[in-house]
């Protein structure tokens, strides 16, 4: 809200800077914005909340820097020194007419209030003075018949109107539903189309204006006009909201009804749009404003107590400052103490009909709050009643997994949970994709149903952006018709080992990622198991499927070609990434079964062997073989070589294992171990046909 | 260079130890030791063949100086021998300078470490750290929070909506546990939004569990804003809400003094302005005193010494009355944090975006 400090100060003597009042104001609920120089004036601008329409308006602001600086506020301006005489009519019949015009409200629930008043006018330039007040406001002079009702706007709050009375049909004014087919051309020129419900004002005819909208071009006042009616009316907040928002036409007038605007303003507004009339030389009322106000509601008294003051601010604020600040602000204030009980004492107010925001004793609170200064607020703390719930564990847990990434060379990236359609599609395993019907642009159209695509393309972005060796991981939720679940995602490219002037250089591959699972499984406690697997989003034979206790809980392998050719990965580039469900891992962890083993005290045992088997036959399938046939004592297998190529037949493969041999009860014997050897070395030359080197 | 021994000792001494300051190498020390003590041409076997010829007087003159320069002389090479072989290193040393073999170590992202240092702060106070759906309904985002129907926030433009509602078991699960505990509330409603603050959390922590309340709620939270130097459609926020008999605005003033010097420095000052949230009265913004100039005005705070952080307030009683509490027994006070704007305020970064380019050469220059 803008307003010129000259005419805050017809309201108020604050002599003050307007720096002084800006900062003063910013902590009593009104931030200052902006100032800026107009000629020898000020413009400040003040950020008004949406709570408090009352204060897009000089007297509003006025009010808010009398109540801080403790200076009585001049409900009536110096400018009204000009006073109307004509008498005030106070009808209170739905139908009542001004100097022969009959205004008529056939709908007092979306306007309980609709004053008017009949003038001759002689329509022209307003006073350069009058000019200037609302360019600085930012309201563009039209004429003064029109600057009446902005200046009236501006410095009371209360939206005007002026119609050409020539122009209402019928001479009849008439607040009613629009009807079905009804149409208007507003005040823009654009042909508006009403639907029912929307709130007019007619003549006897047709719809002339958008109730608290925008008037109608039809009776627009023009150079030609002589007799106008001028209008100020209390229409319904929600009314003029939803018209507002149905005909995408925000004005001045309806930001204002459709916040709350005071009851009790029409009368008081229309008085001063008379007394300016005349004042400036524009024209004269003719008859007595009428004002059809059915049904004027009981203002309702909310109770204060003086303890929940100090209860709820945690600062002590003396009865006459809160007598004080309330009465400032226009309340009336009584006192309740007289025969309440001690803890109950407190008062009686009843709110300003402008403050429409004053329904509950917190309201009240908050008024006397700010006022008194939250800068006298001490610092405290709250009281513990009882010792602090736990947190989420996914929270230890992410941790967890992070740290252990972190530590095995992956950076953390964070991307948007929102992704292109086309990237989100790979991943979506069957299942519909969550889509937004707002997306902000086709860039961020689906909700992530995994966290791969999101970090495929923050690694091509770091591709693209002469980045060689790439790690990065990803902790964060995924979406799928079936709900949300956390994932870790990592993706690895480039080198998989330090880029060092003195070692050899190797590109990551399938075991590196494979040696990060089974690290991730080691510190979260769980046993995992590999198996092919079949995404399409993987290449076949790099990529495996993990599993705990016959759930699988992720997958990894190099990504498709076509994939991160779509992604605009370098060609050419292998990028190999993995994804699992921590739910899941969680799920399947023992972390908190977890009891520690006690150290062997017996000497463990290795022995190696060599064997020579079809090279079709999987490492694990030997393992197996090997496990099954073993004596309890064994207690590791290990592969440390395999060999194909020279000295080996076509289609063999020589594997080399190291088993450990341990008891926890005994010193093992040679004849014991050797025999366990030979058990093994039969298993494998029965089963798997097996040839010792 | 010869040396002439009919110099005297004292003098041939004085000459030495000249010499020998300037010896820099094993080389020069080996030559000196050559000139002075060598067996043949040095300066004591000159000194000493001279003597050989000299009357008896001089030689009982000079015979003993000479003798004790020569022994004083090798000890002094011997010492400066040593000194210079602690100083070689030996031939297997390696050449320090080179760079070393990085073990691999990833780096946090930014905001990552702010959610963390957030999450301590408030651990340390006594807080729990909860985090929650991030699909909502629009009861729990926006109704429960005081916000009917026609509030503007609910606007398309300020809010992500789900193309097609949805009703996941776990959430058709979690209402029916809300309706259990207070039958009074919301029958199950499908999932229709992002929420746009982790107050919805909130909620569903009221909803489930009676007061006191004492947690923080962290995480990503949506809102329609097109990317630029300070706004993305995606942000993290830390929401803190304390529920209790006779909680105060001025507690709520001491716990954000606390976690503002935690995050941001000792004696860093908080300044509370009145504001206007629907789910708090009072409400109030929250200025930190400017880190760049200590409150003295700079172009960051645009010379107010003063820059917003977090809005906050008392618990509006109409929350209260929408989770089943009673407003009169209880009070509570509740505010929301930017977790980027902490993080562009505390590194001084200048744009937003940064944060989900997730360029490397921006994340490593944080640490773990």
């Amino acid at each position: 809200m803008k307003v010129l400090l000259s005419w805050i100060r017809e309201f108020v003597d604050v002599p003050e800077s307007p720096e002084d009042i800006g900062k003063l104001l910013s902590v009593r609920g009104l931030a200052l914005e902006g100032l800026e120089p107009h000629g020898d004036d000020v413009v400040m601008d003040f950020d008004v909340t949406a709570n408090r329409p009352d204060c897009l308006s000089m007297i509003g602001i006025a009010r808010e820097i009398a109540t801080a600086y403790n200076r009585p506020l001049r409900s009536e301006g110096d400018g009204f020194s000009h006073r109307h005489t004509a008498a005030t009519a106070k009808a209170v019949a739905l139908r009542t007419s001004t100097d022969g015009l009959p205004i008529t409200i056939e709908a007092p629930d979306l306007c309980p209030r609709y004053a008017g008043a009949v003038a001759d006018v002689t329509v022209g330039p307003s006073p350069q003075w009058l000019q200037d007040r609302l360019t600085a406001c930012g309201i563009r002079s039209i004429s003064n018949v029109v600057d009446i009702t902005n200046y009236v706007l501006l410095e009371l709050g209360q939206p005007m109107h002026a119609f050409d009375l020539a122009k209402l049909g019928g001479g009849a004014i008439v607040v009613r539903r629009a009807k079905p087919g009804e149409s208007i051309k507003t005040l823009d020129g654009k042909l508006r189309s009403l639907s029912p419900g929307m709130l007019v004002i007619a003549d006897a005819a047709r719809a002339q204006a958008i109730g608290g909208v925008m008037g109608g071009a039809d009776s627009e006042v023009t150079a030609a006009t002589t007799r106008i009616v001028f209008e100020a009316a209390y229409f319904n907040p929600s009314s003029v909201r939803a018209t507002s928002k149905a005909l995408g036409l925000k004005t001045d007038a309806s930001t204002r009804f459709e916040r709350g605007m005071d009851l009790t303003a029409p009368a008081r507004a229309m008085a001063r749009a008379c007394a300016l009339l005349e004042q400036i030389g524009a024209g004269k009322a003719t008859g007595t404003i009428v004002d059809v106000f059915p049904q004027p509601p009981t203002p309702r008294p909310v109770g204060l107590e003086r303890a929940s003051i100090s209860g709820l601010l945690g600062m002590e604020v003396p009865d006459a400052g809160v007598e004080r600040i309330l009465r400032s602000l226009g309340f009336d204030v009584k006192s309740a103490s007289a025969k309440a009980t001690a803890g109950h004492a407190g008062w009686s107010i009843t709110a300003p009909a402008w403050r429409v925001d004053i329904k509950r004793p917190v309201d009240l609170i908050e008024e006397v709050g700010r006022h008194h200064g939250f800068e006298h607020l001490p610092s405290t703390f709250p009281g513990v009643q009882q010792a602090p719930a736990a947190s989420d564990p996914r929270i230890v847990r992410d941790r967890r997994v992070r740290t252990a990434l972190l530590g095995m060379g992956f950076s953390e990236a964070i991307t948007f949970a929102f992704i292109e359609a086309t990237a989100a599609e790979p991943f979506l395993a069957g299942l519909d994709p969550i889509a937004l019907a707002n997306p902000l642009s086709e860039k961020f159209a689906v909700m992530r149903p995994s966290l791969l695509p999101g970090l495929i393309d923050a690694v091509s972005h770091n591709r693209r952006h002469g980045r060689r060796d790439v790690q990065l991981l990803e902790i964060g939720t995924r979406f799928s018709p079936r709900g949300e679940t956390r994932g870790a995602a990592f993706a690895w490219t480039g080198l998989a080992t330090a880029d060092h002037w003195s070692g050899a250089r190797r590109e990551v591959d399938f075991f590196d990622l494979k040696g990060v699972i089974e690290q991730l499984a080691a510190v979260s406690l769980v046993a995992v198991t590999f198996a092919d697997a079949d995404q399409a989003y993987l290449v076949k034979g790099r990529s495996a499927k993990i599993a705990v206790g016959g759930t699988t809980v992720g997958v990894f392998g190099l990504l498709d070609g076509a994939v991160a050719a779509r992604r605009d990965l370098p060609p050419g580039d292998a990028v190999y990434i993995a994804e699992i469900n921590l739910d899941a891992l969680t799920a399947a962890a023992s972390l908190e079964t977890l009891r520690a083993a006690p150290l062997p005290r017996y000497p463990w045992v290795v022995r190696d062997i060599s064997i020579l088997v079809d090279d079709t036959l999987s490492a694990g399938a030997v393992r197996g073989t090997i496990r099954s046939a073993a004596p309890g004592f064994l207690i590791d297998v290990r592969e440390f070589d395999r060999y194909q190529g020279k000295g080996i037949p076509d289609g063999k493969v020589s594997l080399s294992f190291r088993l450990t041999f341990q008891s926890f009860e005994r010193t093992l014997t040679d004849e014991e171990v050797q025999a366990g050897m030979q058990h093994i070395i039969d298993a494998l030359t029965r089963d798997l046909q097996a040839m010792q080197r | 260079m010869t040396i002439d021994p009919s110099i005297g000792p004292d003098k041939a001494r004085e000459l030495f130890r000249a010499e020998l300051a300037d010896v820099r190498t094993d080389a020069e020390l080996q030559a000196l030791r050559t000139r002075w003590v060598g067996r043949k041409g040095s300066w004591v076997s000159a000194f000493m063949e001279a003597l050989a010829t000299a009357t008896p007087e001089q030689k009982k003159a000079f015979g003993r100086g000479a003798n004790e320069l020569k022994k004083e002389v090798e000890a002094a090479i011997a010492e400066r021998e040593a000194a210079l072989a602690a100083t070689r290193r030996p031939a297997d040393a390696v050449d320090i300078t080179l760079p070393g073999r990085p073990p691999r170590l990833g780096h946090r992202h930014p905001l990552s470490l702010i959610r963390d240092e957030v999450g301590a702060i408030f651990t340390r106070l006594g807080y729990q750290v909860l985090e929650g759906p991030e699909i909502e309904d629009d009861y729990h985002n926006f109704e429960a929070l005081n916000m009917p129907e026609e509030h503007p926030a609910r606007d398309m433009q300020d809010t992500f909506y789900l193309q097609t509602p949805l009703m996941p078991a776990a959430h058709a699960a979690t209402a029916e546990a809300i309706a259990l505990r207070t039958p009074a509330l919301r029958p199950p409603q499908p999932l229709t939004l992002l929420r746009t603050h982790t107050s919805a959390m909130q909620i569903r922590h009221m909803e489930m569990n009676a007061p006191p309340v004492r947690l923080v709620a962290i995480g990503p939270v949506y809102r329609k804003d097109a990317l630029d130097l300070t706004h993305t459609p995606m942000f993290h926020q830390v929401e803190g809400l304390v529920v209790g008999k006779g909680v105060t605005l001025a507690d709520l003033k001491g716990t954000l003094a606390a976690m503002a010097e935690a995050l941001f420095g000792p004696g860093t000052g908080v300044r509370f302005r009145p504001s206007f949230f629907p789910y708090t009265e009072p409400s109030a913004e929250v200025d930190i005193q400017c880190i760049k100039c200590k409150g003295a005005g700079c172009a960051m705070c645009k010379r107010t010494g003063w820059i917003e952080i977090l809005g906050s307030g008392m618990v509006h009683p109409a929350v209260f009355e929408a989770v089943g509490y009673d407003p009169n027994e209880v009070t509570g006070f509740a505010f929301g944090m930017g977790v980027e704007r902490v993080a562009l305020l505390k590194w001084g970064v200048e744009d937003i975006r940064l944060f989900y380019e997730n360029d490397l050469r921006f994340l490593e220059q944080f640490g773990l």
